[in-house]
């Protein structure tokens, strides 16, 4: 029935590169991944000036400090950056799902793209992240002795311990920020608080299952215990959990 | 020959409302099919169904031969441009580049000439667009895609008289020369009544009308002339509507005329007027909505045959 021609990769007059769709699943995979990459603000502008300005922000009060700055100041702008992946991953869905769909995806291919993309992001991000952290180790902490990328017990191990908990933490940021969005999309505004007293009654019950059971000093040991890997282990578990939670939810998404 | 779209038992139902009724229709081949209907008729929760944007609460959807639920293989040969189309934070050219990748049939010729003849600007962020130029981007992924399955909603919200002519213009032109399954939902009906070959109408969640639209334009048609004359041709006819102005009478038929009602009609000096798409829509829905009896798939009431 349809004779319509396959178009080859060509440029329009306007300058825009328009190309036939990747073949295969991965292919498909990388077109999801640059659709999303196409809002270039929040993938390559929001994160990076929100970790530039929180970086000045330290800066700033650390050399304000009355100090000779011998002793280390640690300091928590790298969490800027954490946030801002969180709220890309709830973006991904709160402004992409539904052109997404237009374009011809199942729900399941959208999500696919989506946590690869986040990986992606994520381990780039990581290395980005990595490099600065060796930058202040070999600049003294930026002349001040200030630790930002060198988080104490998570972030201070050998570099590429560092990364790899860099890329794990990121991706679940971004998983996570997909998942209330997910849920922002399928129950609204009732629907996030519900997600919220949920999580919030999740924690409140493990919290008194410690406490009935005595067992505060083996969670205590256990954290104490845990080596940078193994919490990164922890951190990967945690975020097969929310993906799979968050697929869930977008399997019954309407737009 | 399996349907493109086969669409059966569909109903629809949210809490307290009931959008979709029953609703069995299919669709073969390559046509473009308007359907039709008033505001909250149904027609959207259909498309959106249709392109698995939204579930059914029972009956079966069946397009390119299965269900389009999760199934890439059906959706990527689908495209569908609702009226209230949304985008993420990218500009014109990123959507049309977008639309590129994923779309097997994607046609960069059709998306540059539509680009021009809308006189839309690449660069700009779609979210500055005016309403109209926004539909008007929807209407250059919907052409230039040349999905086997074309789904258009309202597509055209904003758009002025001119730039909704280019696309009928574009969509007859690409049509004739890429034939394909086109879903038009449309108010206005006067407009794209030359383009339809076939006309589904949902009047409150429920299949009111389904016919070729030649048919349909048969279908009704206004008898003007002497009261009596006209009340004696209108008799035991399904009628929509009589206005009467002294002696001189006019009655809207909603049933088809045979060649003798027409020899008929001249003997008795009556004028016969065909109704227009829109005004058989008009007239058989407004009859649907007051509840009197329905017959050929549209409503009316029956006059009662006076004795000759």
């Amino acid at each position: 029935m349809n004779t319509a021609i396959r178009s080859t990769d060509s440029t329009d007059s306007t300058g825009f590169v328009s190309s036939a769709r990747p073949a295969g699943p991965l292919g498909t995979l990388v077109a999801v991944a640059r659709y999303l990459l196409l809002d270039r603000v929040a993938y390559c502008f929001a994160p990076w000036s929100a970790l530039l300005f929180a970086f000045a922000v330290d800066i700033a009060i650390i050399g304000l400090l009355p100090t000779d700055h011998s002793e280390n100041h640690w300091v928590g702008g790298l969490s800027a950056i954490y946030v801002a992946t969180f709220v890309i991953g709830l973006q991904s869905v709160t402004k992409g799902l539904a052109f997404g769909l237009t374009l011809g995806l199942s729900r399941r291919t959208y999500y696919q793209g989506t946590a690869f993309l986040a990986v992606g992001f994520a381990v780039v991000t990581g290395t980005v992240l990595t490099a600065l952290r060796a930058l202040e180790s070999a600049t003294g902490g930026w002349g001040l002795s200030m630790r930002m990328f060198q988080v104490p017990y998570i972030l201070a191990g050998p570099w590429y311990e560092a990364w790899l908990t860099s890329a794990v933490a990121l991706t679940l940021l971004y998983v996570y920020g997909g998942w209330w969005g997910l849920v922002h999309r399928r129950w609204g505004l009732l629907g996030l608080i519900a997600f919220a007293a949920g999580q919030t009654t999740a924690v409140l019950a493990a919290t008194v299952a410690a406490t009935w059971t005595h067992t505060w000093s083996d969670v205590g040991h256990f954290f104490t215990t845990l080596s940078a890997i193994g919490l990164t282990g922890l951190l990967a578990a945690l975020t097969i959990v929310l993906a799979a939670g968050g697929f869930t939810t977008l399997r019954r998404v309407t737009i | 020959m399996t349907p493109t779209i086969s669409v059966r038992g569909l109903t629809r139902r949210y809490r307290g409302h009931l959008a979709l009724d029953d609703v069995t229709v299919d669709i073969e081949g390559a046509t473009i099919t308007g359907l039709l209907g008033r505001n909250g008729a149904g027609k959207t929760t259909f498309l959106r169904i249709l392109a698995a944007q939204e579930f059914p609460s029972s009956g079966e959807v069946r397009v390119l031969g299965a269900t389009p639920i999760e199934n890439d293989a059906v959706l990527r040969r689908m495209v569908f441009v609702r009226e209230d189309q949304t985008y993420p934070d990218i500009r014109v050219g990123h959507v049309l580049r977008a639309a590129s990748w994923f779309y097997p049939n994607w046609s960069a010729e059709v998306a540059d000439t539509l680009l021009g003849a809308f006189d839309l600007p690449a660069c700009r962020a779609v979210k500055k667009l005016s309403r109209g130029m926004r539909s008007a981007v929807g209407i250059v992924v919907g052409l230039a895609a040349r999905a086997e399955v074309t789904l258009f909603d309202e597509p055209y919200a904003g758009l002025d008289a001119v730039a909704r002519q280019t696309f009928y213009d574009h969509l007859l032109a690409d049509y004739a020369e890429h034939p394909r399954t086109i879903l038009l939902s449309t108010h206005l009906i006067d407009e794209v009544a030359d383009l339809l070959e076939r006309v589904v109408m949902i009047d409150r969640g429920r299949i009111a009308l389904d016919a070729d639209a030649d048919t349909v334009r048969g279908t009704a048609t206004a008898v003007s002339g002497a009261a009596a004359a006209v009340e004696s041709f209108a008799a035991g006819r399904l009628t929509w509507n009589r206005r009467t102005l002294g002696s001189h009478t006019s009655i809207l038929i909603g049933s088809p005329l045979t060649e003798s009602d027409r020899v008929w009609a001249r003997t008795l000096h009556l004028t016969l007027t065909p109704l227009s798409l829109q005004q058989v829509v008009v007239h058989s829905t407004t009859g649907a909505s007051t509840g009197t009896s329905t017959g050929a798939g549209a409503a009316g009431e029956r006059t009662k045959r006076s004795p000759a």
